[in-house]
């Protein structure tokens, strides 16, 4: 008997206690299959966001027993998130992710990702090289979603107003940047918080400075230092860039994604260095028409000094989407990619939120902003391929963008910088 | 009564529901990190068994780790010398002013605590922005551009503004703790101090400190553990730099486990925390409450 009430008790605690502990997967009471989805788009009514909700209404058409679960943070936060999901075990069914050796490989490594089909996703007008960024040994993991230029957006009204052009040199964006500061405008923005878009700028501007982009690649695979010359010559045009020539505000590495995008967007700054998923700056309806009708784009400035010129374009495709590999719903959650695939690029080229991996028809409707772009990528005589940040380990990666930031807020030397890159990569290659 | 209470059995009912979850949620967790601070583990996939060679890193090479310790110590000393003793001492004045004047102060006060971290945090974060912050432009306006700084962004004023970010957060709570301290503070004891002759300073710190010395102690245990585990604020504000300048140990544990993947490394950054934390408490504990090990 008394045992017996024990064993009551005992079961009771648990009952209690495993909500506590608990998780997994529940579909809704109603019948209904629940797809967990993760994405890096929290505005659901604008732009991108809004275009995820429409494919998502076109699935749950399509299949009626279908619900969302969609969680979405702002892309970093996302990105920590996904590996915090991953080490407990609970990734969401589908995900937005990237293809980069320091995010989608060691999910691959780990069997986490399910494989696909490329058969089932032929004919659906990907640019060159698209659908092979996603594969690793031979199988294809991801749908890429995105063709990404590096690029520098500009608000033509504030331009005008100061008297300046757009900055096609360094010395040109010198000048225009003390205009503007006398105007009473922060120049340029960036997100300098998170350390990437630092990162990818150092690669560019060390494209601009050598005129030869395998040289950073070599030094990456260990065949060159990170200390050679033309390494520190980037590292100091680099820090020029952004600390010594007044082109950014004192706030570059406390400036978050959000914070940069809204200085832009609401006309307090002339200038936003970030890739050509922001096309949609001038379809949002947050900022001000004003702001949407004189959104540009144009090529990163070249060196006077440099040997790379204009048309050198930092470009990758980064952005895909992926399957949890055990997901209960792995069936559905393919169809879904397969109908994601297919309608996103008609969608996002309709509504110029995205710049699409799949060719898009162009038209005279485009806003000035998409032509801008789709001019700077037909005119590119060559691309880098993912930038170096993104070609090692995670640890790298961080080292690297820590030391961009430390290197544009001046804490660390040039010298100091170069010797702990070197350093980096070769703990990465060991 | 008694018989139930004396009853092994109804006493193991009783203590089994807290027991089980300190087991679950506190002594399971931790063992867990320490058999994975003992490997090479990115989160996921395969693990490799290292041994202490992740304690060895930290201590010998891990300069971010001790810099990290270092600035979570400066804001506890901030947090126990400075806030401690203005929270004390305007407690000390809100009970001698009229209770409604007192409890209209009380609430002014209390109100950043009340605030989520995201909201205090981005509060500050828009005040101290260089470009468009109040604390620039009220600078300027009074003539004082030389202070006016990126605040957080500039090594030599970033750590002082996240430190005082902190601290404005927490006062509300001192302030609450001490002041309900004081309401407990019986009127006899400090009548009879005057009636002996006692002033203010002396009434203060023969009678009313000595009587409130559990609730100090209290604070300032409260006080170890949130400054230690301190990292909301130093993501939103700061996240750790410019360079280390504001990296603080539950930040940095969350990087290295999270950013760098290296998931055991992180672990064995928490188990040398949760000793440091452990010691510093006991210590603590020991020095405020006039225990010298001769009990």
């Amino acid at each position: 008997m008394k045992n017996s009430k024990l064993l009551v008790f005992l079961l009771i605690m648990f009952a209690i206690m495993t909500p506590l502990f608990g998780s997994g997967q529940s579909d809704a009471e109603d019948g209904k299959v629940v797809l967990k989805m993760g994405d890096n788009l929290p505005d659901r009514t604008n732009t991108w966001g809004l275009v995820a909700e429409e494919i998502n209404a076109a699935f749950i058409e399509a299949h009626p027993n279908v619900e969302f679960e969609v969680e979405s943070y702002q892309d970093q936060p996302y990105q920590e998130k996904i590996k915090i999901y991953a080490t407990a075990g609970q990734l969401p069914d589908i995900m937005k992710y990237w293809s980069f050796s320091t995010l989608l490989h060691p999910l691959v490594e780990s069997n986490m990702v399910a494989p696909l089909d490329p058969a089932d996703f032929e004919g659906l007008g990907w640019m060159p090289g698209a659908l092979e960024s996603n594969m690793v040994d031979g199988k294809l993991y991801g749908i890429p979603v995105s063709g990404d230029l590096w690029v520098m957006y500009y608000n033509k009204a504030i331009l005008d107003e100061c008297g300046v052009g757009v900055p096609t040199t360094m010395a040109e964006l010198k000048a225009a940047s003390a205009k503007i500061s006398e105007m009473g405008y922060i120049p340029m923005v960036t997100d300098g918080k998170d350390g990437w878009p630092l990162s990818i700028t150092f690669d560019n501007i060390f494209w601009r400075v050598t005129g030869d982009y395998s040289i950073m690649l070599d030094a990456l695979a260990g065949k060159r230092s990170f200390t050679d010359p033309e390494f520190k010559k980037a590292a100091q045009a680099y820090q020029d860039f952004f600390k010594n020539d007044g082109n950014f505000g004192n706030d570059l590495v406390t400036t978050d994604y959000g914070a940069a995008r809204n200085l832009f967007g609401q006309q307090q700054a002339a200038m936003y260095l970030m890739g050509s998923w922001e096309l949609g700056l001038a379809t949002d309806s947050n900022f001000p028409e004003e702001f949407r009708s004189n959104v540009r784009a144009a090529k990163f400035p070249v060196m006077e000094s440099g040997k790379g010129v204009a048309d050198d374009l930092v470009a990758w495709f980064g952005g895909n989407y992926i399957i949890k590999a055990d997901s209960e719903h792995k069936d559905l959650a393919y169809e879904y990619l397969k109908t994601y695939a297919e309608l996103y690029p008609k969608l996002v080229w309709e509504k110029q939120a995205g710049f699409p991996a799949q060719a898009v028809a162009a038209s005279d409707s485009d806003t000035p902003v998409a032509k801008d772009l789709l001019g700077i990528g037909a005119d590119a005589t060559a691309t880098s391929g993912t930038t170096g940040l993104d070609l090692k380990t995670p640890a790298f990666k961080e080292v690297h963008m820590k030391l961009c930031k430390d290197l544009a807020a001046g804490v660390i030397s040039v010298d100091e910088f170069c010797e702990s890159l070197q350093e980096a990569a070769e703990i990465a290659n060991k | 009564m008694n018989s139930v209470l004396n009853s092994k059995k109804t006493i193991f009912l009783l203590v089994f529901p807290g027991l089980a979850i300190m087991v679950f949620a506190i002594l399971a967790p931790i063992l867990l990190s320490l058999y994975y601070s003992l490997t090479s583990w990115s989160g996921f996939g395969a693990k490799e068994f290292i041994g202490l060679a992740n304690y060895k890193e930290i201590i010998t090479k891990d300069a971010t780790f001790w810099r990290s310790l270092w600035n979570a110590l400066l804001l506890l000393g901030v947090t126990v010398f400075i806030q401690n003793v203005l929270a004390f001492i305007l407690a000390s004045v809100l009970i001698q002013l009229t209770d409604r004047l007192s409890l209209i102060l009380r609430t002014i006060y209390f109100v950043p605590a009340i605030l989520t971290v995201v909201v205090i945090t981005k509060l500050w974060v828009n005040i101290m922005n260089p470009n468009f912050g109040l604390l620039n432009k009220l600078l300027k306006s009074a003539g004082l551009e030389d202070l006016a700084y990126a605040w957080l962004s500039d090594p030599k004023t970033a750590l002082g503004a996240v430190i005082f970010i902190t601290v404005w957060h927490g006062f509300g709570w001192a302030l609450l703790f001490y002041y309900s301290g004081l309401t407990t503070v019986p009127k006899e004891l400090e009548e009879a101090a005057v009636v002996d002759g006692a002033g203010p300073v002396t009434r203060y710190l023969k009678v009313v400190i000595p009587y409130m010395m559990p609730v100090i102690q209290a604070v300032i245990i409260i006080d170890i553990t949130a400054c230690l585990k301190q990292m909301e604020i130093v993501m939103l504000t700061t996240a750790g730099g410019p360079g280390n300048t504001t990296q603080f140990v539950a930040y940095h544990l969350y990087e290295q486990a999270f950013k760098f993947s290296r998931y055991g490394y992180g672990n064995a950054i928490s188990i040398l925390f949760v000793i440091i934390a452990l010691t510093i408490t006991l210590l603590a504990r020991k020095y405020l409450s006039g225990d010298n090990g001769n009990e």
